[in-house]
């Protein structure tokens, strides 16, 4: 576990303004209530195993004192970086981006179950979006209830939206919630949380 | 040069001297060119006369004269043709089954490996005899060729070649430099007493600390901070939505107006959005 050097950091940040623009910020310096100090701590990034985890200072300290290879995993997994040195956000990040996210589509309920298997959002089950949405901005999936399904990057701008037929994609799909059902293996620390 | 008032070029004459040249053959005209004139300059000296070896002289001293030696010499421990020398040759130590003892041996004595031994004491003073003449030579300056190539240690006439001088340093790193061929990158070889281990190759990458004073600590907030407002900083023209603003704009000075118009006109205006 080490923290980010400033590359890696600038990476992280950068797939998380997709999504967040300005309130970035407001992730960065979140104040932590956890731990026995009376004083709020912040919540940080680490690295550990090519994956980068959301913790808050307290959880940190304690955890320097588990092993190295036992250590299986801390806070929050926001994402991965690959072989490649490339930084995916995984689908534990959701609930961060949820909150501060900018832009934002409602589905409707029949394409809801559609986009938990992994399929792109088509203009047919799109809901609600929020404007001045560019294409290649990050966009957080709500279903009409305002539960996050997941996230994705928009294909196309709000004004073009109007303008497809409804089998065009609207939003290509990244990370729902289906995974964790579907993907066991590999997401087994997510199960036991 | 001119003729009949037009010049000729040099390339032109030699085409003309080609011409006045040329023969007939078989397979078309054929020139034949006469033998070269112009003399080019050695690069290296003339090779000068070695000085006769040690044998040479004593040779020349007794009288004794070379003779023409056969290749295959009769062997008579084996009863066939073998050669003077080299892989099946006569006079083999690997040949002789028995040696008859002698009064002058001393017992224990191993007469077969005698014969080894004296046999690489003879080699030895010959390769040393051989030597002495080619220093001799070397002194001189008249080394043979191949050799003068082959001893990088001696400047050859004509390019220096200074000698490579190895640092202290560059030595402790060969060894180290070696080891990163075998399969671990040398990480377990057996090290020689007072052997350092090898440096490595490539940028050494610094990290923060994972915890400093109670969590996260100010070089790494720094460090977030600065990453942040660079990112902030790099999208700002993306803040102002242009459009938005446009039409935010409008709506407020065509309210101003409006506002403007009622207040000159009185309560006759129509109202007029």
């Amino acid at each position: 576990m080490r923290p980010l050097d400033e590359k890696e950091t600038t990476a992280v940040f950068e797939k998380i303004f997709k999504f967040t623009g300005n309130n970035l910020k407001n992730i960065v310096e979140n104040p932590s209530h956890e731990g026995p100090d009376k004083e709020p701590g912040r919540y940080c990034f680490r690295l550990h195993k090519n994956k980068v985890y959301y913790v808050s200072d307290s959880l940190v300290k304690r955890a320097t004192n588990v092993a190295r290879t036992k250590l299986a995993s801390i806070g929050t997994c926001v994402g991965r970086f690959t072989h490649g040195g490339n930084f995916h956000l995984t689908i534990e990040c959701l609930n961060l981006l949820a909150a501060n996210a900018k832009h934002k589509v409602w589905l409707k309920p029949t394409s809801e179950m559609s986009f938990l298997y992994a399929n792109h959002v088509l203009k047919g089950g799109l809901g609600r979006i929020t404007e001045s949405i560019a294409p290649g901005d990050g966009v957080v999936v709500f279903s009409m209830s305002d539960l996050p399904l997941g996230f994705g990057v928009a294909a196309k701008s709000t004004q073009d939206c109007r303008k497809l037929d409804p089998n065009a994609i609207v939003v290509l799909h990244q990370a729902d919630i289906g995974e964790y059902l579907r993907m066991e293996n590999q997401h087994e620390q997510i199960i036991e949380e | 040069m001119f003729t009949r008032g037009y010049q000729v070029s040099s390339s032109g004459l030699l085409i003309v001297c080609l011409i006045y040249l040329q023969t007939e053959d078989v397979d078309g005209p054929l020139v034949k060119l006469p033998p070269p004139t112009t003399k080019l300059p050695r690069e290296k000296h003339l090779p000068k006369p070695k000085p006769p070896t040690k044998w040479e002289e004593f040779a020349k001293k007794k009288g004794i004269k070379k003779r023409k030696k056969d290749k295959v010499v009769w062997d008579e421990q084996t009863g066939t043709w073998k050669r003077r020398f080299g892989y099946d040759h006569v006079n083999d130590d690997k040949d002789i089954p028995i040696i008859e003892a002698k009064m002058t041996d001393e017992p224990g004595e191993d007469p077969f490996a005698k014969r080894q031994d004296d046999k690489k004491k003879r080699v030895e003073k010959q390769e040393k005899n051989r030597f002495q003449n080619l220093k001799q030579a070397a002194k001189l300056g008249a080394l043979p060729s191949h050799v003068q190539l082959a001893a990088t240690a001696l400047p050859i006439t004509g390019t220096q070649v200074p000698p490579k001088k190895v640092t202290k340093d560059e030595l402790g790193n060969v060894a180290g430099m070696a080891a990163t061929s075998t399969a671990s990158g040398g990480k377990f070889d057996r090290k020689l007493p007072g052997e350092k281990p090898a440096k490595k190759q490539g940028k050494h990458r610094k990290f923060l600390p994972v915890v400093e004073g109670s969590g996260i600590g100010s070089r790494e907030k720094e460090q977030t901070e600065n990453v942040l407002n660079k990112l902030i900083s790099k999208h700002s023209h993306e803040i102002l939505n242009v459009d938005k603003a446009v039409t935010m704009y409008n709506v407020k000075k065509e309210k101003k107006a409006r506002i403007e118009r009622i207040k000159k006109g009185g309560h006759h205006q129509p109202q007029t959005s």
